[in-house]
């Protein structure tokens, strides 16, 4: 046997030597499968956080650990137990949390075993741990299918709608106040519907609270959960947000706090972190080119806007899209240096994909177009998307010279239901013929771009919201329509689409990606605490409860060697999510064995 | 005369009896469960407009006391004792002098000075005396009908409600002495709201000056028998912590004597802005506690801020009401606070009656400050201060001073609601003034309506690490109008200062109404209708000759009446005015002597209603100290 594989054993043996078993039974004794148990440590980890309330450049950085795991069907759970006091939160759905301090029982046999009753919700409480989503689902607002259309599109790809900061009663006055802050942030929410939706927000979100029996119950969690380990790696503070990330080969994870033009380099074999921060010049302000949208915003420092993560098959180097910035930066992880290459057109690099001959495409939300960066030459093609009118193509043209003006001193056209815009190319994806596919979340078509003659094909998509796709290992393009609540499937080959129901209501699907290896597709929640797993073959449904309530999701990593996803908490603003800081969270298959337990 | 009529007039002559048999104002808030609210109706929105003085009382202390009135907050709500008691109204100055009028005219019957310890830097102020009666004591026997007092140098009094004469019975000469073996020790401890009578118990809370050192007295709440003056019970609401003191209730208690409960709103642990030494949720400290009545155990507790470092006491009387939802009638507690909330509890259990919404507070930068990660908020009614203040909100009344407020805000430490206090300056918004303060809220009659006068002015605060701070530390618990002001923490490793955030033309930065008048629904849990409250007319360096109504600091309450009106002084502008319950509209109002810090009551008597309220300044606001009592009524 390989000394390596000794070594690992070894190491198993001995953390089970130091295992922790919680048995979970309700007032009757009965025992309770899929409690979800999350372990933490009782003392927080002391770190540096002398740069703007961060870690320093640079610094290894220990961060805070969870670890989620759930009970199997004779309501036993077990967890390794390190060598510091841990405290347990134990959460099933309508039962009251309760909280285990363990004070360490290593070697006392008798004390390994630790014993908890749950006691059931009042039916108040029970309404009140819904997620977003269940609530959402009953918000008719005044049975305009269209508005709430338009406000799931402009209100819900920053944080959920219906939470409890959301539900909370406002004067129509204050929902004024929220909407138009949120539109200085970067929504569009038409100025038309403001009054409208204001007086319809605090009707109908009341309505539910003195009616909640119609609000459906969340769906329940599902036995499959005690065959997985949720870890997870605080990150940042309450005003970052934790967009994109990468999987690196080098073992690391990449993640970018888009508000903090941090880049944060995570080693999940260790829990520590470094932080990169990427440089700006003197002459850039808040906000980029965009102008500083975030005014109002108690705590932010981006310059460039860290967005979207891709890794060239080659070297390894890291390619980022600065949104707020005509510019791609590369990270070089080996010497932990950025380069930044300036753009001579386009606006908005959004996201991004390393194609198989090195060549990195991303989208360019604002100008609708799709950038080609050749690392041989270093030079960057562009190529427009079709406009789907004159004067939607008068617009796109006249953005170098609207961007030409002062940020302060830009014409904005306000925000109108018919003019929201622009088509905004969003998601990109390779497929496995080298074909670039492009999703355009406003005009609802997909772009088909030949990876030699750059020759663009579009095609209708027959549902609301294309956001990001992924495309599988067979060239099947998967979309999530953003406002449908879907999952899409589009076979290029006989140009059929064919759509998937989400197994949660009223989701309203950001991202998604592919483990190809087996065959799955999986789907970010961000309204339903939950990431949802689509088995190709069997179109089969899996629902994995996030261990923390509020938690927005908007990019997956899949680990392709064990089955491994990673996503992070990029709800924004991050403070209302329950815990109120971001994380990165892996969820990892467990050994047979152990899920068996 | 025809039948109908006789039945008419019959009608409302019981209608007259029924009023007049409901319509005093035996308890400070009231009633017990501080509802502000009265069943008089003569004065209504019809006639209010010609509400004029019907008689003017002046205590006499300002040709007593002079220069002492200079520290004094006049906030006496007065109450008017049963026939049986000799139908007087009575109350107190602020240096605790009780005095008996005719509710009809005004004339002194009887006064009682308990000659109080003046030593100390506390402002003076009293507000109010409490009445029972004395069943141990025989009918028609001195003392059966009593009152109590607490006063600033922390004595307690009985005295007899018909003379002003101390009653014998109680403690030593009708006074029990609320400090220990250390004696009384000016300046650290007062007493400044009525005690709680209920169930042969007078149950007495403190105010203490809690900014000043890190050790500072316990908030112990003592109960005593009101025949003998002997202790029944204690409870001291700040749970160890050697090292901090406080969590006191100086606000007025509330009781609910059916269910043998009283409720008690506990203040800060000191000192208010460092809480190192004091680390964790600093239980019972800013909460609501239900006390058993008889024993003084505790039955629940409600904590609406864990572990304070931004000196939100619970500042008002619990109000007790009748939660209806549903078809189903709640014992229900509605408690504002400085935060701004409206919380609605129920009142037998401590259960929030509204889901609560765990709001993440940021943390400190102070080395060693663990702050709550979460705070409570309810999901309704919304906050009644829209805490979010950025440069983009900056308000100025010209281009320059608003450009000097964003430039002001910029430099805040700011991360919103809960942003602890550093040693950068940091936004306070809203301040320890509230939000809500000692006013509490009025409700009207049984429609879940509650009327709360707030304030809407942000503050900045800064720790400032002692020996590099200004000489003139001081040791007052609030800045007074337009200053800042720098108070030590003794046995803390700083001073900290805080005051308005102001334009360098001394214009609030936040934009007006600085001082507002809210609706809200409590069984709905909405805001029906606010309004601003008080007219900065006289705010600027000369008086205007019109009212601009922006809105003025306020402090003291208001009260609700069955006339649908709703009456309030408070503010900065020597108003007392008179607001429609149901649209907020100002129906009258009235320039009296000096600003009028508290809050009025109505009493119907000898078929006419009287509105009382005290004018007579307030040390914060520095615009003048008076001793007018000011009884308004319509034309007989």
């Amino acid at each position: 046997m390989h000394s390596r594989y000794l070594l690992a054993i070894l190491c198993m043996v001995s953390a089970l030597g130091h295992a922790t078993t919680l048995r979970i039974t309700n007032d009757d004794g009965k025992p309770l499968s899929r409690v979800m148990v999350t372990q933490t440590l009782v003392n927080k980890v002391v770190v540096d956080l002398s740069d703007e309330g961060y870690a320093p450049e640079g610094v290894l950085t220990p961060a805070d650990t969870t670890v989620t795991r759930f009970t199997n069907a004779a309501g036993i759970v077990r967890f390794e137990e390190p060598d510091s006091p841990v405290q347990y939160r134990v959460r099933s759905q309508g039962y009251v949390d309760q909280y285990i301090d363990d004070t360490g029982s290593a070697g006392d046999e008798e004390k390994e075993t630790v014993d908890v009753t749950m006691t059931p919700m009042t039916a108040e409480q029970y309404i009140a741990s819904y997620p977003s989503n269940v609530w959402l689902s009953q918000l008719k607002l005044g049975g305009d299918e269209d508005l709430k259309n338009s406000f799931e599109l402009n209100c819900s790809f920053c944080h959920q709608q219906a939470s409890p900061f959301m539900r909370n009663e406002r004067t129509v006055d204050q929902w004024l106040a929220v909407f138009e802050r949120m539109n200085s942030y970067g929504a569009r929410l038409p100025n038309d519907e403001h009054q409208q939706l204001a007086a319809l927000l605090q009707k109908e979100y009341r309505e539910l609270r003195e009616n909640p029996e119609v609000v459906p119950l969340p769906r329940p969690w599902e036995n499959h959960l005690s065959g997985i380990e949720m870890k997870e790696w605080i990150i940042g503070d309450g005003f970052s947000q934790m967009h994109d990330f990468l999987i690196h080969p080098n073992g690391f994870v990449y993640v970018g706090d888009n508000l903090f033009d941090r880049v944060y380099e995570i080693n999940p074999e260790t829990g520590h972190y470094t932080v990169y921060k990427v440089p700006h010049t003197d002459e850039q302000q808040p906000g980029g080119i965009l102008g500083n949208r975030f005014v109002t915003f108690p705590k932010m420092h981006n310059y460039l806007g860290v967005h979207s993560f891709a890794v060239s098959p080659k070297d390894g180097n890291i390619f980022i899209t600065p949104s707020m910035q005509q510019a791609l930066l590369e990270f070089n992880p080996k010497t932990k240096k950025f380069t930044t290459y300036e753009m001579p057109s386009g606006f908005y690099p959004h996201t991004i994909r390393v194609d198989s001959r090195d060549r990195v495409w991303f989208t360019l939300a604002l100008s609708s177009q799709v950038a080609m960066f050749d690392r041989t030459t270093e030079e960057f093609t562009v190529i427009d998307l079709p406009a789907r009118s004159v004067t939607e193509w008068l617009i796109l043209k006249s953005l170098p010279l609207i961007f030409s003006f002062d940020p302060e001193n830009r014409p904005q056209p306000s925000p109108s239901r018919e003019s929201i815009g622009l088509p905004m190319p969003y998601g990109i994806d390779v497929a496995p013929d080298g074909g670039i596919w492009v999703a355009r979340l406003y005009a609802n078509d997909l772009a088909h771009i030949d990876p030699d003659t750059f020759e663009v094909t579009m095609v209708d998509f027959p549902y609301e919201g294309p956001r990001r796709l992924r495309v599988d290992a067979d060239g099947m393009v998967w979309i999530v329509a953003f406002q449908d609540s879907l999952l899409v499937k589009y076979n290029p080959n006989d140009d059929a689409f064919t759509a998937y129901e989400l197994p949660v209501i009223n989701e309203i699907p950001y991202a998604l990606n592919i483990d190809k290896q087996r065959g799955v597709v999986w789907v970010n929640g961000n309204q339903s605490d939950t990431i949802l797993s689509f088995d190709i073959a069997s179109e089969a449904w899996k629902v994995y409860p996030m261990p923390r309530q509020r938690f927005f999701t908007r990019d997956i990593e899949i680990s392709e060697e064990d089955g491994a996803i990673y996503t992070t908490n990029s709800h924004f603003p991050t403070w209302q999510t329950e815990g109120g800081v971001p994380s990165l969270l892996r969820i990892t298959p467990l050994p047979e064995r152990a899920s068996q337990d | 005369m025809p039948v109908k009529y006789t039945l008419l007039t019959l009608a409302a002559l019981a209608a007259v009896g029924a009023a007049h048999a409901d319509t005093g104002w035996r308890y400070y808030g009231g009633d017990q469960g501080g509802r502000h609210y009265s069943t008089a109706a003569l004065i209504d929105r019809e006639n209010v407009a010609e509400l004029d003085i019907a008689w003017l009382h002046r205590s006499g202390d300002v040709a007593h006391y002079g220069d002492d009135m200079t520290n004094t907050s006049t906030q006496a709500t007065p109450i008017l004792l049963p026939a049986a008691a000799g139908e007087s109204l009575v109350y107190c100055t602020p240096f605790n002098r009780v005095i008996a009028l005719d509710p009809g005219n005004g004339e002194q019957r009887w006064d009682f000075d308990p000659g109080i310890d003046r030593r100390g830097d506390r402002t003076f102020r009293c507000r109010g005396v409490s009445y029972a009666e004395e069943a141990r004591t025989a009918k028609g026997a001195h003392c059966r009908h009593r009152l109590f007092l607490a006063t600033h140098d922390r004595k307690l009094w009985a005295i007899d409600a018909g003379d002003g004469k101390v009653c014998d019975s109680f403690g030593r000469g009708g006074m029990v002495e609320l400090y220990g073996g250390e004696g009384y020790i000016p300046g650290d401890i007062s007493t400044s709201s009525a005690p709680t009578v209920a169930n042969g118990l007078v149950v007495v809370g403190s105010g203490v000056i809690d900014f000043a050192r890190a050790t500072t007295p316990r908030g112990t709440v003592m109960a005593f028998d009101t025949y003998s003056g002997k202790p029944v019970w204690q409870f001291d609401p700040l749970q160890g912590h050697p090292k901090s003191g406080s969590a006191n209730v100086w606000a007025p208690m509330s009781v609910d004597e059916q269910n043998g409960l009283i409720f008690l709103p506990t203040s800060a642990p000191s000192p208010d802005y460092y809480g190192v030494d004091r680390p964790g949720d600093d239980l019972y400290a800013n909460s609501i506690v239900a006390l058993d009545l008889d024993t003084g155990a505790v039955r629940w507790h409600f904590q609406h801020v864990r572990h304070d470092l931004w000196d939100y006491d619970t500042p008002a009387q619990p109000i007790l009401f009748l939660w209806e939802k549903g078809g189903q009638s709640i014992p229900a507690l509605a408690q504002v606070t400085k935060q701004s909330f409206v919380f609605v509890l129920n009142r037998l259990t401590g259960e929030s009656l509204w889901e609560i919404t765990e709001h993440p507070a940021p943390p400190s930068d102070i080395p060693g400050e663990r702050t709550a990660l979460t705070q409570p908020k309810p999901i309704a009614p919304p906050p009644l201060v829209d805490s979010f203040l950025m440069p983009a909100n900056a308000w100025g009344l010209t281009p320059w001073d608003k450009a000097q407020c964003r430039k002001q805000i910029a430099a805040l430490n700011n991360l919103g609601l809960f942003t602890p206090i550093s040693e950068q300056l940091s936004l306070m918004y809203p301040g320890s003034l509230g939000g809500a303060n000692w006013g509490g809220g009025a409700l009207v009659a049984d429609s879940g309506l509650l009327l709360v006068n707030i304030n809407n002015t942000a503050f900045t605060g800064q720790l400032i690490p002692t020996g590099t701070g200004s000489a003139t530390a001081g040791r007052t618990d609030h800045p007074e109008s337009g200053k800042r002001m720098q108070v030590t923490m003794e046995g803390t490793p700083y001073n900290v200062e805080i005051g308005a955030l102001t334009s360098p033309l001394g214009i609030p930065c936040n934009a007006p109404p600085w001082g507002k008048l809210v609706a809200v629904d409590l069984y709905k849990g909405t805001v029906e209708w606010e309004t601003a409250l008080g007219s900065v007319h006289e705010m600027g360096p000369v008086s205007a000759p019109f009212h601009i109504d922006w809105g003025t600091p306020n402090l003291g309450g208001g009260i609700a009446t069955a006339g649908g009106l709703f009456f309030i002084g408070a503010t900065m502008d020597r108003q007392i005015r008179a607001f429609d319950v149901d649209s907020g509209e100002t129906l009258w109002k009235y320039t009296l002597a000096n600003d009028a810090t508290a809050t009025p009551m109505t009493y119907v008597y000898k078929g006419r209603q009287y509105v009382v309220i005290n004018a007579g300044g307030h040390y914060m606001f520095q615009r003048g100290f008076g001793d007018y009592l000011y009884a308004f009524a319509l034309p007989e």
